[in-house]
């Protein structure tokens, strides 16, 4: 009964999006590989106009589930329903008004990105100017360079362009800064926000915590091909309960100490939880200064050594720490 | 239908830009036919040194001698069979036919046998000395049904066979071109699907149908381009003839080029790695064009090979060519060849629709 098992977690929100402001409805979605169940029961809304965030780590099912949507893959069982038309009957007509960018880069050898583009707008019935879509993605001059001659940001860039040709109202970014430099990662970054901007709704899977956290509107965190929460970034993070984040290593006479335990930890003043790094313990507090001056007397009083201290606002990362018991990237 | 189009004019422009695939079509037949032509000198019509020995010295065996000499395309030498068939080994007869003792008689009777000696090493004197044989043989069939005592070899057919290497060549060039420009589209297939080509075409409004039809159109212009340029270069500067008409010669290139490519869709199908896809197209398209005829003749290949090459479509396609090249042949002539790569191109096709995979 995973049904009833999402809906009683209290992370999350109750479908309060009516269907006619809803751009994406999907409910309970299924998809199976032999035995492995890839999507386990999925439900979700996205609002029109949002960036939506689909945030897990690698085999979570975040890519199964977008393909769903966008038509490429069939479910074993569920509904999507996009901009008010069901996927299984009216794929043809959602995959006009859609926008693409798969995970992986995949261009047609011995084509230039001018021709690229040109031959992806004459699959829709209405293209954007292929001139304009070269300067929003900064490759103009790259304009008659083919995949080959391109670098892998300018591959992804070029990806992007064929994901805006048909000037759709619903974008999907599969990992779309996965193996970017810093440089291109703000480029796409900014290119998602003027597409809101723009009134479209931007949906994006995604491993960065901080990508998710400065680019969405509301995240769903996906483990195991479920759903384990859906909401703002603000809200996911209310839900730790705490206002910041301690960290510290603890170590005695210049080595790690294994007298602190996180049980320990959980008993001191404004405390809200405690885990093991790997070399250290973070704390989550919803007291700052109370706890760390208790922090300090405890760790007189048993002649351990706090060092690299740090105090931190709680991330999503630490979100998803507490709902799963793994970092993202595990 | 602007999907189409679309889909079709990138692809003309893909494959126009597929350094390999350009080589070891049109490059690999061109070379073949400059190199052929020049080496074995394409002036002057060859003559085949026909040997004849007549054991039976009866009217009919002597009538069928005088024919043979009034052939201008031959050169009769008669002799016996053991001096015959030294000067064959020698070189110095093209073929060699025997009439042995009590031909006349067995002809009257309609079960007339006569032996023909080869020489195997030389394609082009080969095939003239086999079809000057079978035309002996037809008109000497003809006859006997008519119970004419009277045997007059139809001159004009034997003539026709006033074949030069170059002549033979550019018909198996043209089938030999057709497969290696069409049997790799399975290759292209593999990868487009294994890199993910496929997933994102999958995504947008693309039928699967334009998708397939925009390939298998691209693939025949670019073979019937491919095709005039062969034949240009063998009629301008060998000055080969095309003797058949234009059409048959569109209609067969045609169907010998999707034959072509439903064989490749098959291997695009079952293969799971473009590398494995190459690997198969390689493997079936080099022995094929060496069984298919397209260098030399399999007429005299060793019986085993016989049911191999029986089945090969480039044989039928090459037969089919050449028959309309060389022989001035029409389509009905050549229905059998027709009707074999039709079978092909039905069969590869309900095999490749079942096994298609899209990712």
């Amino acid at each position: 009964m995973a049904q009833t098992s999402t809906l009683s977690n209290p992370l999350i929100t109750q479908a309060d999006v009516s269907f006619a402001e809803a751009m994406v409805n999907v409910k309970g979605l299924v998809k199976r590989y032999g035995r492995f169940v890839a999507v386990n029961d999925v439900s979700l809304s996205i609002r029109r106009g949002e960036i939506f965030g689909v945030l897990g780590p690698n085999g979570a099912g975040k890519t199964t589930t977008l393909e769903i949507i966008e038509g490429i893959r069939k479910a074993d069982a569920g509904e999507v329903i996009v901009d008010g038309l069901d996927v299984r009957t009216h794929r043809r007509a959602i995959q006009q008004r859609i926008g693409v960018q798969l995970q992986a880069t995949t261009l047609f050898p011995d084509l230039t990105a001018c021709e690229t583009i040109n031959l992806f707008g004459a699959l829709y019935p209405h293209a954007t100017n292929t001139a304009e879509l070269l300067a929003e993605v900064g490759l103009t001059e790259k304009a008659s360079a083919r995949p080959q001659d391109l670098s892998g940001g300018q591959r992804q860039r070029l990806a992007l362009a064929l994901a805006l040709v048909n000037n759709p109202t619903l974008v999907f970014l599969d990992e779309p800064t996965s193996g970017l430099d810093p440089q291109s990662r703000r480029m796409l970054w900014d290119t998602v926000l003027r597409l809101r901007e723009r009134g479209k709704t931007v949906v994006l899977t995604t491993h960065f915590m901080d990508e998710a956290q400065t680019l969405c509107d509301r995240i769903a965190i996906m483990d195991h091909g479920m759903i384990i929460a859906q909401d703002t970034p603000a809200g996911l993070i209310a839900t730790l309960g705490a206002s910041a984040a301690i960290t510290c290593e603890f170590t005695e006479n210049g080595a790690p100490s294994h007298a602190i335990t996180a049980t320990e930890l959980r008993a001191l003043p404004g405390v809200t939880d405690a885990r093991d790094g790997l070399e250290h313990k973070v704390i989550y507090t919803a007291h700052v200064e109370q706890t760390l001056v208790a922090l300090l007397q405890y760790a007189a009083a048993r002649s351990v050594t706090m060092n690299h201290l740090q105090v931190n606002a709680p991330t999503l990362e630490d979100v998803f720490l507490k709902l799963t018991g793994r970092g993202l990237r595990d | 239908m602007k999907a189409f189009f679309a889909m079709l004019w990138a692809s003309v422009v893909m494959l126009s830009r597929n350094r390999v695939l350009l080589i070891t079509s049109l490059g690999l037949a061109v070379v073949s036919i400059l190199i052929f032509g020049w080496l074995f000198g394409s002036n002057g019509a060859s003559t085949l040194s026909l040997g004849v020995v007549d054991q039976d010295h009866s009217a009919i065996s002597q009538q069928i001698v005088a024919n043979l000499k009034h052939n201008k395309s031959l050169v009769v030498h008669e002799g016996s069979t053991d001096a015959e068939t030294q000067a064959l080994r020698n070189g110095q007869r093209g073929a060699v036919i025997v009439m042995p003792a009590g031909f006349g008689a067995a002809f009257m009777q309609g079960d007339a046998a006569m032996q023909v000696y080869y020489d195997q090493s030389s394609p082009v004197e080969q095939a003239i000395a086999q079809a000057a044989v079978q035309s002996i043989i037809a008109s000497l069939n003809q006859q006997s049904s008519a119970h004419t005592a009277h045997v007059t070899l139809h001159e004009q057919a034997v003539n026709t066979h006033n074949l030069r290497q170059v002549d033979w060549l550019t018909p198996g060039m043209l089938g030999m071109l057709l497969m290696w420009a069409n049997l790799p589209v399975g290759v292209t297939l593999v990868s487009w699907r294994k890199e993910g080509i496929m997933k994102r075409l999958a995504a947008t409004p693309l039928r699967p149908s334009a998708l397939i039809g925009s390939q298998i159109l691209a693939r025949l212009l670019l073979s019937l381009g491919q095709g005039v340029i062969l034949l240009a270069v063998a009629i301008f500067v060998f000055k080969v003839q095309i003797i058949g008409s234009w059409m048959a010669l569109l209609a067969t290139t045609t169907l010998g080029a999707l034959a072509m490519l439903a064989i490749g869709f098959v291997i695009g199908s079952f293969a799971r790695t473009a590398e494995v896809a190459d690997a198969i197209s390689m493997l079936i398209s080099f022995p094929m064009m060496f069984l298919g005829g397209s260098y030399f003749p399999t007429s005299s290949a060793p019986a085993f090979l016989a049911p191999l090459i029986n089945v090969l479509p480039l044989s039928y396609l090459n037969d089919a060519l050449r028959q309309i090249i060389n022989n001035g042949a029409s389509l009905a002539s050549v229905q059998t060849d027709l009707l074999v790569l039709a079978g092909w191109l039905v069969a590869a096709l309900l095999l490749s629709v079942r096994a298609f995979r899209w990712a």
